[in-house]
């Protein structure tokens, strides 16, 4: 796996909670909608924002780390997203957490769309040590 | 006006969902994102040095939305895509050519301030009879489509 040397190592210890991103923008387009509403298998799939992980993406952008697990995932609607509508989210640090000596950390999402609805809010945690995954569950 | 055709009480089974997995529907997934590049959940190599898994895994992130249409076709889209929510763990890994089944029953209905919460235990099994997920969704229903109070 190649690092990204420009990118900060990631310090849990450090980590504040709280930390909101830059804000991060995209254009939601139908190719976009079609593809995930064909991954799902679900014609009528009205959030393909899901796909995006708009919650860890400016995280990612921002830190290097081991990679992760998604250990556990809220979504809210509000909104169905509509076809080439430019999406702003927000996604912050909302907490962390040690548990059964493995590290956690929980990030927080709002899209809003340039009309101003409030599309989704996603929160994510997300297992900090991933090759538990193999250790637990093998092959 | 539309029909008040809709009735939910606890106890009540949501219409069961099956999704059978394969390794086209998670390429399309990621890519639908823009996510080109190998990752744990579309190359093998990746997942082997990430994960530790000999094969490539699904994300969470597909079952979450499994569980969003389950409830979609319950409550509604009218209905589900203003006001539903859901929040899922994930308890293992769903790998390709793995089928899963998502369940639901309502355990709660209470007032709020513009219909009634309606909220829904799931449940994500696959073929094994593993549960690879569990949590819990729900949706505010307007008053009409519950049952008229004595």
């Amino acid at each position: 796996m190649v690092e990204d040397e420009s990118k900060t190592l990631l310090d849990w210890d450090a980590l504040e909670v709280g930390e909101t991103f830059e804000k991060y923008e995209y254009t939601l387009t139908i190719d976009m909608i079609d593809t995930f509403r064909r991954g799902v298998m679900d014609p009528e799939a009205s959030f393909p924002t899901i796909s995006h992980k708009v919650d860890v993406k400016q995280y990612n952008a921002k830190y290097r780390d081991n990679g992760s697990v998604n250990a556990r995932c809220a979504f809210y609607c509000y909104n169905a997203p509509r076809a080439g509508s430019k999406l702003t989210v927000t996604a912050w640090i909302a907490d962390k957490y040690l548990r059964r000596g493995k590290n956690y950390i929980v990030t927080e999402a709002v899209s809003v769309d340039e009309d101003g609805r409030l599309i989704d809010r996603v929160i994510t945690h997300e297992l900090k040590q991933p090759s538990e995954v193999g250790k637990k569950w093998g092959g | 006006m539309g029909r008040l055709d809709r009735n939910y009480q606890i106890g009540d089974d949501v219409p069961p969902l099956t999704k059978s997995m394969t390794q086209e529907a998670i390429n399309l997934f990621e890519g639908s994102a823009g996510q080109s590049g190998p990752s744990q959940f579309t190359d093998e190599e990746t997942a082997r040095e990430t994960l530790g898994t000999e094969g490539t895994v699904a994300s969470g992130r597909m079952s979450l939305t499994f569980a969003i249409e389950m409830l979609r076709r319950f409550f509604g889209a009218d209905v589900f895509n203003r006001t539903g929510s859901v929040d899922l763990r994930f308890l293992r890994p769903v790998r390709p050519g793995d089928t899963v089944t998502f369940t639901g029953n309502i355990t709660a209905i209470s007032r709020e301030a513009n219909g009634s919460r309606v909220s829904v235990e799931i449940m994500a099994v696959n073929q094994n009879g593993n549960t690879t997920g569990a949590g819990s969704g729900s949706a505010v229903v307007p008053n009409a489509y519950l049952p008229v109070e004595e």
